[in-house]
Parts: structure tokens; C-alpha cells; sequence
């Protein structure tokens, strides 16, 4: 690149690094996502229910949850889990108050909502202002490029469970290309 | 006492009505601003209304306007409660008229507490 820039004068690469956002990495850390869910975890899930900084494989079934975060940086903040563990969280978040039987716009409501929490916790600590997207649930957005992926492999109870901050492919899309979409 | 919680997810309507009716509150729900007033409109006047932040159709922001701008609604104690944790956010949310701002995620200990802040504990509790 610097010869491209040499041989051209201003190639428009000083513009475009200081006009692009931020990535990820250099906004949040791995241990503070893990922070902030373990905060979550203890006052929604249970003040006994511990999250362990270990990768496990996903199962097959994994559903995601996640919100969209747009400001400065523009991404989501996403967890991953299998369904049979989405629902056992699901009973210790609603704990005395969950109904007797369990169906699914419950496991996909409160799976949405602890994605809720743990992601206006983050948008806190990025640059502002930003905007926090609805909780949606289902098959999780494509991450842009890994330099802009803060991904935290976890156990809960022995199961793994993922929460990845990861900026919008289309957004890295742009950058990468320097050609607004 | 009567309290509305308003918050589009189902668990945390559950969760907060809960921790109040725990406390002996008589508790509606509704699952965004508009379904609020709707409540409110139908002459069902609560002495305190939580109220999450991001929500479709009428976000909380919009629902805590609404309500100040009505005379009839002046006595009713709002709670923001949301996951809305910037300094910003809380200040915008007080001048329309909230009067506490509640930081998801929380304890039920800490929901008390605040409760108790607002002077929104029914006296056989606070006692």
C-alpha cells in the first residue's frame, strides 16, 4: 500500500482509515463483555449461576438472540446457545414466575431479553450516541471481518453458550471496498 | 396500590410484576407505550408505572411525554426501567418526567430499593 500511495500521491487510504469506524477490538475487550454478562447472569439468572471462561462445541440447534447497535460503530451484540439450554435459562430467569409449561415464544422472548440487557450494557461502553435495535430472534446476523469480532466463548452449567459483539458485514463491506453500498 | 408495567418482553413484564405484587400491588401490563395510555385512557390510573425504553410501536421515552402532558395524569410515579445505561439516556428520561431510572439487569433487592427511594413502598412493607 505505501508504494501504491507513493507512486500516486494521495490515494485517499490516509481518508478513508480516519472516515472509517472504529472496530470492534479497539472499543471493547473480550473481559469486559464477559463482565457484563456476568452481571447480567447474577441478577437475572440467579446470584448462584456462574459463567466459565471455557470454548465447547454449539449443538446443531443453536438459536441466537441478539440487538443491533448503531452509532459510531455499527454491529450486534449476539448469544448463542443450544435450545436446550435457551430454555433452561429461560425457567431461571422467570423463575417463580414461569408458567407451568414452557413454549417457545417464551424461550425466544426471554433469550431476546437477557440479548437486550447484555447489549445496552455494551452500547454503554462504545462511542456515542448510538441506537439500540429491538431484540430479534433466530439465525444470527454474518459477522463482518474478524478484526471487527469480539467473540467470548462460555459455559453455563456445562453447556456452551457464546456472546459474540460483531460489526455489520455490510458496513465492513463498505470499508473494505471504499465504495459506499 | 396499583402499578402498570410496560416493557415488550413478556419475562421482565412477569419478573417486575412479580417483585410488586409481592409487595401487595394490584399490577396491569401492557406490551409497549401505546398499550400503556390505552390503559391509562380507560380510566385505570395506577400510582406507579415501570416502563422499559425500547420498545415497537411507542418507545418509553414517547409514553413518559405523553403522560406528563395530561394534567388528569400528573400524580402518577414513573420508573424508567431499561438497559438504556448511559448518562445521557437518564438525563433525557428524568426532564421528560420519569422520576427514578431503574438499570437492567437488577435484583429484586435493588427494584425494592428504589421503590423505597420513591417513597413507593406500600407502609405495611416500608415498615
Amino acid at each position: 500500500m505505501t508504494g501504491f500511495a507513493g507512486s500516486h500521491g494521495d490515494s485517499g487510504e490516509r481518508r478513508r482509515r480516519s472516515d472509517a469506524s472504529p472496530v470492534i477490538t479497539e472499543l471493547i475487550d473480550e473481559a469486559t463483555v464477559q463482565g457484563i454478562a456476568e452481571e447480567a447472569w447474577s441478577a437475572l439468572v440467579g446470584d448462584e449461576e456462574f459463567l466459565v471462561p471455557l470454548p465447547g462445541g454449539l449443538p446443531d440447534d443453536a438459536v441466537s438472540s441478539w440487538v443491533e447497535i448503531v452509532g459510531p460503530w455499527n454491529g450486534a451484540v449476539v448469544l448463542t446457545t443450544g435450545r436446550s439450554t435457551a430454555k433452561e435459562l429461560t425457567r431461571c430467569l422467570l423463575a417463580e414466575h414461569a408458567p407451568p409449561v414452557l413454549d417457545d415464544e417464551d424461550v425466544e422472548d426471554a433469550m431476546g431479553e437477557l440479548a437486550n440487557v447484555v447489549g445496552g450494557n455494551v452500547k454503554a461502553v462504545l462511542p456515542g450516541p448510538s441506537v439500540l435495535g429491538l431484540p430479534e430472534v433466530g439465525t444470527a446476523p454474518e459477522p463482518g471481518l474478524p478484526a471487527d469480532t469480539c467473540r467470548v466463548d462460555l459455559l453455563w452449567r456445562g453447556q456452551s453458550l457464546t456472546i459474540t459483539v460483531q460489526g455489520s458485514a455490510g458496513v465492513l463491506d463498505e470499508q473494505k471496498n471504499g465504495v459506499p453500498l | 396500590m396499583r402499578a402498570l408495567v410496560i416493557d415488550d418482553s413478556r419475562a421482565m413484564r412477569r419478573i417486575v410484576s412479580g417483585i410488586l405484587e409481592g409487595l401487595g400491588y394490584e399490577v396491569q401490563q401492557a406490551g409497549h407505550g401505546r398499550e400503556g395510555l390505552d390503559v391509562l385512557d380507560g380510566g385505570w390510573l395506577p400510582d406507579l408505572v415501570c416502563v422499559d425504553w425500547n420498545m415497537p410501536v411507542m418507545d418509553g421515552l414517547q409514553f413518559v411525554s405523553a403522560v406528563r402532558s395530561n394534567p388528569a395524569w400528573r400524580q402518577v410515579t414513573i420508573m424508567m426501567v431499561t438497559s438504556e445505561s448511559e448518562h445521557t439516556q437518564i438525563v433525557r428520561a428524568l426532564a421528560a418526567g420519569a422520576h427514578e431510572y431503574m438499570i437492567k439487569p437488577f435484583t429484586a433487592d435493588a427494584f425494592r430499593d428504589k421503590l423505597a427511594l420513591l417513597g413507593m413502598l406500600p407502609e405495611e412493607v416500608a415498615l
